[in-house]
């Protein structure tokens, strides 16, 4: 599944720089040194941190996308920063674990 | 970082780095204020390289294009209320007295607190992988303080190399020593 299709499924685009990338597994975390050795590259990863640091850790470990859960939102110049930096960040109203569940059905 | 110790093992790696005959590790902690500063006597930073430092995609290496010290110790101080100063003076502004002072501050009673952790052993550590460079460590609390100075083991010691396994052990158990006392 890449990350265009979870548009399809409630998910909202914040920054979307390339969402044909494909992903694989998912991995959830907020502390973002525990994520930066532990998300696997193509992982979607759930957080609801929203600092210039998240898209840090996202370039760094390469996740296919970012996803925003409980309805948190990132400051419009940090958008920016996403796109620049080339992270797809998407955003969820759902908690995180009904997040994981929804996305758990759709890569199944 | 689970423990502020490793977040002060990667600032304090960036002082050797910065060529620092000396590293400061200094913490301060009073009622529910813990202060960490580290200082070093390094080739310092511009004013332009000072403001970019908390930007995570500012580093000085060239084998990935993000640095993340600065900017996760940014994070884990201000997540608890506190904040994280730079100052900087370059070898070319002031040839005789130049370095960088990281101060962070936390409020140790917020919920999103990091513990401190294993400073001893972040402090060995320093101490193993850079034993030709000096490091002052003083840990204050109400209760009493822990300090080390490889300055004073260095004179007594003379030649032997302060990362020898003897060395080591003796001041990790020093360390622990004047731990225990204000337990």
């Amino acid at each position: 599944m890449t990350v265009d299709e979870l548009l399809e499924h409630g998910f909202e685009a914040v920054s979307l720089p390339d969402g044909s990338r494909e992903i694989d597994g998912v991995y959830i975390g907020d502390l973002l040194s525990w994520v930066m050795g532990r998300a696997q590259m193509d992982n979607a990863w759930i957080t609801i941190m929203t600092n210039v640091n998240t898209i840090a850790v996202a370039s760094l470990t390469d996740t296919s996308c970012v996803i925003l859960a409980e309805g948190v939102e990132m400051e419009s110049d940090l958008v920016e920063t996403a796109r620049q930096k080339e992270v797809n960040i998407l955003s969820s109203s759902k908690p995180i674990y009904e997040t994981a569940v929804q996305l758990s059905q759709l890569l199944a | 970082m689970k423990e502020l110790s490793l977040n002060i093992l990667d600032v304090a790696e960036n002082s050797v780095k910065a060529g620092a005959s000396l590293t400061q590790i200094l913490l301060t902690e009073e009622g529910s204020v813990l202060k960490l500063e580290i200082v070093d006597d390094g080739c310092g930073m511009s004013e332009d390289v000072v403001r970019s430092v908390v930007d995570p995609f500012y580093t000085t290496r060239t084998t990935r294009k993000v640095g993340m010290g600065i900017p996760l110790l940014k994070l884990a101080c201000e997540q608890t209320g506190g904040e994280l100063t730079i100052s900087s003076v370059t070898q070319e502004a002031n040839p005789a007295e130049h370095g960088t002072h990281v101060t962070a501050t936390f409020h140790t009673d917020h919920i999103d607190f990091t513990p401190i952790g294993d400073v001893s052993s972040s402090v060995l550590t320093l101490i193993q992988g850079h034993p030709d460079t000096d490091f002052l460590f003083v840990h204050r609390t109400s209760k009493g303080t822990v300090e080390l100075d490889t300055r004073e083991l260095r004179e007594i010691l003379e030649d032997v190399p302060l990362n020898s396994y003897d060395v080591m052990s003796w001041i990790g158990g020093y360390l622990q020593e004047q731990y225990e006392e204000l337990s």
